[in-house]
């Protein structure tokens, strides 16, 4: 078959139309696949937005917690778990008197997810023993405003 | 002759084309680009520097970008970040108001407000140089910053409205504990949303940057692609136009040669084995001198020390080459000074082979010469025929036709021997000793028909080399003759003559219609460079003949406007042809034709039989009735010499 002009014409048209494909295609296979993981015990989504802790379930089953937090902003903000038997509203502050002071007698802390910027997603799984556990961010103001929330695990 | 163009006005321009012709676009404008010089460049390559000029622009403009917005970004993070302090210092204003102290929460309540107005809907804002001007902020476009604005905003909106609350209620407020507080707490959230504005904007800015680099580099690295093609096409076109122009020199007809300042051959165009028989690599190295013919290597050595002293110059001589088998060959050389060009450092010579050429002139100057001089034998006796005629005749009528037929073939034999002189070949009639100055002026009026309008001033008592003395003769003929002619009839032709610094200065001057500018350039340019026998030769004659002459004994002749609208021609005769009276003059050495003075002494006159050379122009020939002016008698000059045989 000879090569005419107008054949070598088409040939390259063809070859830059199937190359956006085919590279679609080495994305597609190759890039890392994004699916959520199953979450590990007993899952709370929490939701978090100025300046609220919302969670779906007050009480959960002790063992493995997964929280399934997402930041719905406006601004960042951080997750911190806290077990305290004070009340969630009369946790200790710092000399600031704007953040809660996490070294204070009768507060242990857990764990926390900082970071969470607008949109963010993330879990934190905690193996959590029977008692009271206050869930809250510990941004300037951000407690003070009501951002937190209580849990108990039985 | 004088009012006749010259051949080469009339001469077609050469048509210009240019070396892109058929291309279009682009591709025709880049190969014109003055910083390749005259590298031409293909179709191919003329899109590569469009492409690199591309490449390069957007690099700059992505730079400039991206140093703006670093720049807009520096200040947006320092906007945000005064905001920290100007909550603070109204949360503080407000306590000390309701405190009791001064203070202007109203002021900044309203500083407050203005950072996140202006970082959200965007505007001017004092430059943070401090010197007054203001710099313009575009509106956040980032949906994140924005989002984190707007609820900065809100912030600020309900801290204002608490701070209010407390300035206007007081601490007799019941609300007053729990505003205060509120005002604490919305004051540390402001921070906190302050501080995640900047750096959610800080974070852009990186990103943005980075982006920006990004591309750089790969803008960078297509541009260096780009440079690379270029390079490899630029070189590839060089090394096409070189191969091109080795195969020009090396299969043309001419020589091309380069010679050091020492005067021998720094190159040699391989042609010289065609021309010459000889190789190439033989000749570097070698002097050019050894290649000439030893009769012109005098003239060839002037030529080339005058040339090598004057740098750009350009100079053309003719000699004879010697091949390889012995023979000679002719030759003509435009020669050009590059001494100053560091790439070449020497005398270009552009040589061609002119031997046929030569051949063929000297063939054609003998068959003038030979031609001419039947003319010239028949002429001569009629004219002998024609002087007895006049000494029998006692019928003044009849007389005065005669001298009117006398003149004719006067004309008629300086005719030929205008020939003569045009075909190189030199008269045989010189005399062996001085001859009057004045007498040489008077043989050449003697050639005129119209004798009685010259008017001769005293000339200087001087004397001519008699081997000079019959071409000066004919040369001031055609002078007066010119000037006789395009004069009108009423008007005087003026000899007059004045010693000079090198010779001694003959003017001829009329009162003709002149000579416009170019054509006294032209006629200057013809008497200074002779050409060899031509169409040009044959119109403007007079001038080539004057011009041979004069170039035999080095007699400089110019032509200028004379104050009288006519033309003035001055002769400049060199010292070396004249002596003073009684004073035995110097050997005059005939010219070559470069204007050097030749090795040879005086050539020997020739004998002949011809009647022709026994009519020389000296002594004077007779005229009917004598000229007007005149000066002394004309027999003195047949007692200064005698032709030699």
């Amino acid at each position: 078959m000879a090569w005419t002009r107008a054949r070598r014409r088409w040939a390259w048209a063809l070859a830059l139309a199937l190359m956006p494909a085919a590279l679609a295609l080495v994305v597609f296979l190759t890039a890392e696949r994004r699916h959520e993981p199953a979450p590990l015990g007993t899952p709370v989504n929490v939701r978090l937005e100025d300046f609220k802790v919302q969670r779906d379930a007050a009480v959960v089953p002790a063992g493995t917690v997964s929280f399934r937090i997402l930041n719905q902003g406006p601004t960042t903000h951080q997750f911190i778990v806290v077990r305290t038997d004070r009340a969630p509203d009369k946790l200790p502050l710092q000399r600031d008197g704007l953040t809660v002071n996490e070294d204070a007698p009768g507060i242990d802390f857990l764990d926390e997810a900082g970071g969470l910027d607008i949109d963010d997603r993330q879990t934190l799984v905690l193996r959590l023993a029977p008692g009271h556990y206050v869930l809250y961010c510990n941004l300037e103001g951000h407690y003070l405003g009501g951002m937190y929330a209580a849990l108990t695990v039985r | 002759m004088r009012r006749s163009r010259s051949a080469e006005a009339g001469a077609a321009s050469a048509t210009q084309r240019t070396a892109a012709g058929g291309r279009s676009g682009i591709g025709r404008l880049v190969p014109r680009l003055p910083i390749l010089g005259d590298l031409r460049l293909g179709r191919r390559l003329g899109w590569v520097i469009p492409v690199l000029i591309v490449l390069v622009t957007a690099i700059v403009g992505y730079n400039a970008r991206a140093i703006a917005q670093q720049r807009g970004s520096a200040l947006v993070v320092n906007i945000a970040a005064r905001q920290r302090a100007l909550v603070e210092r109204y949360t503080k204003d407000v306590l000390l108001v309701v405190d009791g102290f001064q203070a202007d929460p109203k002021e900044s309540g309203e500083a407050v407000r203005q950072p996140v107005d202006v970082l959200l809907d965007g505007g001017s804002v004092r430059a943070p140089q401090g010197d007054g001007s203001r710099v313009e902020i575009p509106p956040a476009r980032d949906w994140k910053v924005r989002r984190k604005l707007e609820q900065d905003r809100r912030l600020i909106d309900e801290l204002i409205r608490t701070g209010d609350r407390l300035l206007d209620g007081g601490r007799a407020d019941p609300r007053y504990a729990a505003d205060v507080t509120r005002l604490r707490v919305l004051s540390a959230q402001l921070s906190s949303v302050s501080n995640d504005a900047v750096q959610e904007i800080t974070q852009q800015t990186e990103a943005s940057l980075s982006r920006l680099v990004r591309i750089e580099i790969a803008l960078g690295l297509l541009s260096a692609l780009a440079a690379l093609a270029l390079g490899l096409l630029l070189r590839r076109a060089g090394a096409e136009q070189a191969a091109q122009f080795r195969s020009l020199v090396n299969n043309s007809s001419d020589l091309i040669t380069v010679l050091a300042p020492d005067g021998t051959i720094a190159y040699q165009s391989p042609s010289v084995q065609r021309v010459l028989g000889r190789r190439a690599a033989d000749l570097v190295g070698t002097a050019l001198g050894d290649l000439v013919h030893p009769d012109d290597q005098h003239d060839v050595s002037i030529s080339l020390t005058k040339l090598a002293e004057a740098p750009g110059a350009t100079a053309n001589f003719g000699c004879r080459l010697q091949h390889e088998d012995g023979s000679w060959r002719h030759v003509e050389s435009v020669c050009t000074n590059l001494a100053d060009d560091p790439r070449v450092h020497g005398l270009v010579l552009n040589i061609r082979d002119v031997t046929e050429q030569a051949a063929l002139r000297k063939s054609i100057g003998e068959l003038y010469h030979n031609l001419a001089r039947r003319s010239q034998g028949l002429v001569d006796l009629q004219l002998e025929l024609i002087e007895e005629l006049e000494r029998g005749e006692v019928d003044p009528d009849r007389l005065e036709e005669l001298v009117r037929i006398d003149h004719l073939a006067t004309r008629m034999r300086r005719n030929a021997e205008n020939l003569i002189v045009l075909s190189g070949v030199e008269q045989h009639r010189r005399w062996s000793e001085p001859v009057p100055l004045r007498d040489v002026v008077e043989a050449a009026l003697a050639e005129l028909k119209e004798y009685s309008r010259v008017q001769v001033a005293p000339i200087h008592d001087l004397r001519l080399s008699g081997q000079a003395a019959s071409d000066v003769a004919h040369l001031l003929a055609e002078l007066v003759e010119n000037a006789t002619s395009f004069s009108p009839p009423i008007t005087k032709v003026q000899i007059s003559g004045d010693p000079a610094g090198t010779g001694y200065v003959l003017e001829i001057e009329d009162r003709g219609i002149g000579m416009s500018d170019a054509e006294l350039i032209e006629a200057n340019r013809r008497l200074a460079a002779p050409l060899a026998a031509d169409i040009a030769v044959s119109r403007m004659m007079g001038f080539h003949v004057v011009g041979r002459l004069a170039s035999r004994y080095g007699i400089k002749v110019q032509l200028r406007h004379s104050w009288y609208d006519g033309v003035a021609a001055l002769v400049l005769l060199p010292a070396v042809l004249l002596t003073s009276a009684g004073e035995r003059p110097a050997v005059a050495p005939p010219m070559s034709a470069g204007g050097a003075v030749s090795p040879d002494p005086l050539l020997p006159a020739e004998s002949t039989a011809s009647g022709w050379q026994q009519r020389a122009y000296l002594p004077l020939r007779r005229h009917a009735t004598p000229a007007p002016n005149r000066g002394e008698d004309t027999g003195a000059a047949a007692k200064a010499g005698e032709p030699v045989e």
